[in-house]
């Protein structure tokens, strides 16, 4: 299940500087496991201690939010592209 | 000094207005260093009190500074009611994960401009937000 993948700021120093890259997952958990193992540290980016997706870090499966999806469950197809965005925010 | 050209301060201000009672948020892209373009960029949060960048077009916007050789100048956002300053959270937001101040900040080469409304005209001022949580302004000369 070769996949696109898309990292922004942040978490593109964790993978060797890349803006985009090749990996395999049949489900978006079994991708972020896989780079994982690439790029060791690269999912405690992404999830935080209890292995959930990180508030501030928006994960988009084409171009839709995977929380309106099925979360690290979310079936993963070949041609896909998946990015992970870390969020940009402030308030007064 | 940083100088900064009226057009892309007036269009910061523009849209600060435009996007009232909400907080409006963008980036400046800067061409050998001399920023050239505003790119407002859809506020998620929609909100007078807070501004979360619309992930994608912040994504688009990455892959334009790669493909035209620009710069991330700055990242503005509007206080429609309080000083053009940083305020606390926009402090924690800097770093990733937020508030672990002692990392380095998400955008290290990045000023925050902030665009305050509460005087008239408004107020526009730029900072560094440095590793540890320091907020120091950078004086700006509008040309």
């Amino acid at each position: 299940m070769p996949v696109t993948v898309n990292v922004t700021s942040v978490i593109q120093k964790v993978v060797d500087g890349q803006r985009e890259f090749a990996a395999e997952g049949a489900t978006l958990g079994a991708l972020i496991e896989n780079i994982e193992r690439a790029y060791p540290g690269f999912a405690g980016q992404i999830m935080d201690e209890q292995g959930e997706i990180r508030r501030f870090v928006n994960v988009y499966l084409n171009d839709e939010d995977v929380r309106y999806l099925g979360g690290k469950a979310t079936p993963l197809k070949d041609g896909d592209t998946v990015s992970f965005l870390p969020a940009l925010a402030g308030g007064m | 000094m940083p100088r900064i050209p009226r057009a892309v301060v007036d269009e910061m201000v523009a849209h600060a207005r435009e996007d009232l009672p909400d907080e409006a948020c963008g980036m400046v892209h800067a061409k050998d260093g001399v920023p050239v373009a505003v790119h407002r960029v859809k506020n998620d949060a929609a909100s007078p009190y807070r501004y979360e960048m619309n992930p994608l077009q912040m994504m688009r916007l990455e892959s334009r500074r790669d493909s035209e050789g620009e710069k991330l100048f700055a990242i503005y956002h509007s206080h429609i009611a309080s000083a053009a300053r940083p305020s606390p959270t926009d402090v924690r937001m800097a770093f990733f994960p937020p508030g672990e101040v002692e990392r380095e900040p998400a955008y290290p080469e990045t000023m925050y401009i902030l665009v305050s409304l509460a005087s008239e005209p408004p107020d526009v001022r730029a900072y560094w937000i440095r590793q540890g949580g320091e907020v120091v302004e950078e004086p700006i000369e509008i040309i």
